[in-house]
This record gives structure tokens, sequence and C-alpha cells, in this order.
């Protein structure tokens, strides 16, 4: 256990800066520098493929050029519009409630679980990225190991491999309970996200939301299950994306949620090809939130069509709108599409489309459908208070400049309509791959349905505390606290 | 009609009062089955989740788990023990082959075919003996079977 503790705090240690750089004295801090160093090591494992060299090299060289990026736009003055930080005495009670119910699940990695994934995936190609260029290379050619799906990203790979770095090889453990504790530091990320739902509200409000950030820590062990702690990836996609939600889709917009929206999506598509998916619809729907579609390209279309000229700057704006939302699609996905177009060109192809199903389409979709329904149970409850939200609570969310639900409820049919196609078109036998996966493939949609379930909860405290003269208030706090106003 | 009574403002507020609170009412009906809704199946989860945690911290589970590593840890050593490092190795236990080639990494080489391999490999059950195998090492019930082609 202490040499986890060391994994993740030299995983944390260069992510730090950039991490304070982007929170301030947040407690998503805590959670968010690890998976940046986790990110960071991705980076060095995408370098190692293309380039060459070892891993450790790599990552020093990124970690450092991160770390001495930070402290040169530190030094020129350059700040990230942080808002103002939550007086500490409740970000200490955030993060000492977070941690205990992320320590309550984690207690399990005394049984020292490995599971089957863990194993014939994570940890062979943690040993292929431990052993440097060639052997990733020829490690991920060789046929042999079509087993291990070659064409994963390499976050938690890259995670182990540095683990190897620091402890050796003698304990494989160690790399499957590092991916532990990155789903734990994910999980993480999302209860603070809740938590900041009520920054600046009344005392009940918050304590009611601080409440839900545990509960939701606490779920998404209870989703994954045993996949949570035996060194599955699974719920390290599923917390990273539903992270991006929350920060990206539902908080007020800032540039603190949109940087952290874009870190937690760029740590989804860097962990598993489901993970790259989802991540880049987020991305897609993040971009759209902060630079919307507006008509003026219609307008500029009809004026064409009736013969007028415009000058070239007319049309200046407009292109830059949409290279500024290609740029907040492409860069924080850019190092898992860097590796996904590697994989590619090595010629390294994945399982599950190979050979052609002998099952129909219909017979796939059905199986499909069932298949993924059981494990939705909390759609229709999140539905319910979805339509009862909207009907009594969508003033006080507008208020509060959250995101409108449609933003969470796309990204989960979008990640559920990949999985569908992936289940329909793939080439195992559907029953079987249904059996050992669809647990695993809707953690994402079950996570946010229940995180769904938390905003409208906290969405319903403030209301139900609000007196009158509050219920009139313009702006809630959660708005005025990220938008850098004073604190209650 | 309102604006002929004698006095309009009272009626109009005492009738936009009465909706207001109406309102008021169903707001406050609304976040309370919101509030229950939410905190009922979150709550459900949360007891579903320690229950998970519960059952796979029983000694039972904990002393499976633990034999499974362990036995995972002999083969991965029995394999660098056993072999010379880079050694091409083909595995002839289809049952075992994706843990023997995941426990080969960075050792030796794993072979799609036996034509190009100079060792093979399987894991037995540890009782049984083929005179020609190298049977030195014994994981919880199984045995590193090695033979130079």
């Amino acid at each position: 256990m202490t040499e986890l503790l060391v994994v993740i705090v030299g995983l944390g240690a260069p992510g730090f800066l950039l991490a304070l750089a982007v929170t301030g004295a947040s407690p998503v801090l805590v959670f968010l520098a690890p998976l940046i160093g986790a990110g960071l090591a991705a980076i060095a494992a995408v370098l190692e493929l293309g380039v060459g060299g070892s891993l450790l090299a790599w990552y020093v060289v990124v970690a450092v050029i991160a770390n001495v990026a930070v402290v040169a736009l530190w030094l020129a003055r350059v700040r990230f519009p942080t808002p103002a930080d939550p007086p500490w005495d409740w970000s200490i009670l955030t993060l000492a409630v977070v941690l205990v119910a992320l320590i309550i699940p984690l207690r399990a990695l005394r049984a020292e679980l490995i599971g089957w994934d863990a194993n014939s995936i994570w940890l062979t190609h943690a040993l292929m990225v431990s052993g440097g260029h060639h052997a990733l290379v020829t490690g991920l050619k060789n046929p042999v190991y079509l087993f291990s799906n070659p064409d994963y990203p390499p976050l938690v790979p890259a995670a182990g491999a540095l683990a190897f770095a620091l402890f050796g090889r003698g304990d494989l453990h160690i790399a499957p309970g590092t991916t532990v504790l990155l789903n734990a530091c994910a999980l993480g990320v999302v209860g603070t996200g809740i938590a900041a739902l009520a920054n600046g509200a009344r005392e009940l409000t918050r304590l009611g939301a601080i409440a839900a950030a545990g509960a939701i820590c606490l779920v998404g062990f209870a989703v994954a299950a045993e996949f949570g702690v035996n060194g599955y990836t699974d719920l390290l996609w599923a917390a990273a994306a539903v992270g991006a939600v929350i920060w990206g889709l539902v908080l007020p917009r800032s540039t603190q949620a949109l940087v952290i929206a874009w870190i937690c999506a760029g740590v989804a598509t860097l962990t598993k090809n489901e993970g790259l998916t989802t991540g880049l619809a987020l991305l897609v729907l993040i971009a759209l939130r902060y630079r919307p579609l507006t008509l003026s390209w219609v307008r500029r279309l009809r004026r064409r069509s009736a013969g007028q000229r415009f000058p070239d700057v007319a049309a200046w704006p407009v292109t830059r709108e949409w290279a500024e939302r290609a740029a907040f699609v492409v860069v924080p996905a850019l190092p898992g599409l860097v590796w996904a177009g590697l994989i590619h060109l090595l010629g390294i192809g994945d399982n599950f489309f190979k050979s052609p199903s002998p099952e129909t389409l219909v017979l796939r979709a059905h199986a499909t459908i069932d298949g993924m329904a059981v494990h939705l149970a909390v759609a229709p409850v999140a539905a319910a208070v979805l339509v009862a939200g909207c009907c009594f609570l969508r003033r006080d969310r507008e208020r509060a400049r959250f995101g409108t639900p449609a933003w969470l409820w796309l990204s989960c049919l979008a990640s559920l309509l990949t999985i569908f196609a992936t289940y329909v078109f793939g080439g195992y036998e559907i029953h079987g791959w249904l059996t050992y996966s669809v647990n695993r493939t809707t953690i994402f949609a079950q996570l946010l349905l229940y995180a769904e379930l938390a905003i409208w909860l906290v969405i319903a405290l403030d209301a139900a505390f609000a007196d009158d003269r509050a219920e009139q208030r313009n702006a809630t706090p959660a708005a005025v606290w990220l938008a850098g106003g004073p604190r209650s | 009609m309102i604006r002929h009574t004698r006095m309009p403002g009272r009626v109009a507020q005492d009738g936009s009062s009465v909706s207001a609170a109406r309102r008021h009412l169903g707001r406050r009906i609304g976040c309370a089955l919101i509030v229950a809704a939410a905190g009922v199946t979150l709550g459900l989860s949360v007891h579903h989740g320690l229950q998970t945690t519960t059952t796979l911290l029983r000694p039972r589970a904990i002393r499976q788990s633990v034999v499974a590593d362990r036995q995972e840890e002999c083969i991965y050593r029995a394999i660098r023990s056993d072999l010379p490092k880079g050694a091409a190795v083909y595995i002839t236990d289809q049952v075992h082959i994706q843990r023997l080639a995941e426990l080969s990494t960075l050792w030796a080489v794993p072979q799609p075919t036996r034509a190009s391999a100079r060792w093979t490999i399987a894991l037995v059950p540890d009782s049984s003996h083929d005179p020609g195998a190298h049977l030195r090492w014994r994981c919880y019930g199984l045995a590193l079977e090695v033979q130079h082609t």
C-alpha cells in the first residue's frame, strides 16, 4: 500500500503545478494532479511508440516542458481567471468527505485482486511500455498478443510502467493497484464537481452537496463493483468522462471549469477506445456550449444567394469561430488521436471487427438492447427526476447558470449509441460478449445518470431551503463563485 | 372586472398571492419528490457498493485472490528462471495461452507457429510428470512445463 501511495504521489508531483494553475486552491486539485501526471505519462508513451527511446526519458522531458511552461506563464503574469477559492473550511470538509468516501471501497485493495483484463491487457501492455520502444512495437505487432487488444490507448500501461520504473518488476500487483488509485482520483474529480455546484450557497445546501459528493464517489465504485478495484480501466475512463460532463457541460461556464473538463476528456480519450469515442463526443458538446452555433452563417448564405457580395472581413469572425470550435475538440484529444493514428500506421488492428459475425444484425441489436437495459435500471428514475426538475426547478437551474440537462442526456445517448453500434457491428458471438462486458461498458451511462440525480438533488435542496427573498435573487451562488465574485 | 372593484389593488394582490402560494406549494412538493427520489436511489446504490466491498473483503475471498496472485507471480518467476532471455517460445497450452504470453512479456518472445520457436511451454497440473519435461516450478496446483525443440 505504501508503494501505491508513493506511485500516486509520484504521478501527482509533475502534475501539481499544472493543476494548481488551473484550479487554484480548490479541493479538485488533489484529484486532478495525479490524473495530469498519468496524462503526461501517456503522452510520453505516445512519443516512445512514435519516436523511439524509453518511457522514463520521455516522461522527464514532457513533465519538465509542461512545468517550465507553467512557471514561464506565471512569471509572465499570465493567469487563468480562476474563481475565488472557496472558503478553506468548506474546502477541507469537501476534501475530507470525498477522501473518506473513496477510502471505504479502496479497502478492497487488501484483497489484492487482479482481474482477467487487468492481467491479459493492462499488465501485458505495462510490461511492453516499460521495455522501451523496440519491446513496445514488436510486442504490439506480435500476432500472439492480439488477445490483448494492442490498439488500446496507453494511459494505464504508461502509469503502470512508471510504477515498475519506481519499484522494479518484482511485484506485478503494483500496476493494477495504480489503476485502482487512478479510478479513485477520477471519481474524486466527479465528487468535487458535485460539491462545487453549491459553492457559495447557504450552509444547508452546501452540506447536502458535500454529502452528494461523497455519495457519488461510493456510487462510482458500486456501479463498477469488483471492476473498480481489480485493475480494470472501465471506471477510469467512465469517471473521467463524467467529470468532463459535470465541469464542462453542467457547472457555469468559466475558464477553470473548461480546462478541468478538457483534462478529464483527455484522460478518457487516452484510457480506452470507448473513452476515445465518448471523449470526442463530449469535446464536441463542450465546444458547442462554449462557442454556441449562431445563425450568422445562414444569413450569409441567404445574402450570397441574393447576389450580395460581402467583404472578406465579414467572413473572418465566422471562420474564427469554427476554428475555435475545432481547436476545442482537437487540442485536448490530440494525444489520443495521435496514438490512434500511430496504431493505424503500424498496421495494428483491433480484435472486435476482424471477422464478420454469422449472427444477423437484428438478432445482435435485440440482444444488445436487452443486455444494456438490465444495467440501466436507474434511467427511469433519472428521467422522472428530470421531468420533475424541468417542471418545478427549471428557473432555479437557469438562474444558477448550470448547463441545460440536454447536454448531459445527449452525452449519455452518444456513448450508449457508440457502444450499441460496436456490439451490433462487431464480430464476437454477441451473447458471450455481452455477458462479460456490458456491465462495464455501461458504467459511464450509469454513473452519469446517478450524477444527474445528484445535480437535481443539490438544486432541489437549494430551492427547498430558499426563503422568499432568496427565491427572487438573480444569480445563484455557484455562478457568482465561478465568475470570481464575492463569497457568501 | 378587477379594474372596477372598489379596491382593485387588494383584490389583484390577493389573487396573485393565492396563485403565488400555490406555485410555492407546488415547488415545495416538487423539491420534496426530487430529493426523495434522488436521495433514495443514491442511497440504495451506496448500500449496494458497501455490500460489494464487504463481500470482496471476506476472508475466503481474500484467500482465493491471494492464491491466484501468488500463482501468477510464481509462473512469472518460473518463466524467467527456466528460459533464457529472448527465447523464442511456442505456447502449446491453449487453455493458458493468454496467461503464458502475458507473463512471458519482456523475457521470452511468443511465436505464432511452432516452426519459428526454439522452446515450447505449457502449464500442466503439478501432479503430472512427463519424463522429457523440465518441471522445476510448482505453482499452487500448476507447474510450468518447458521443452527444448
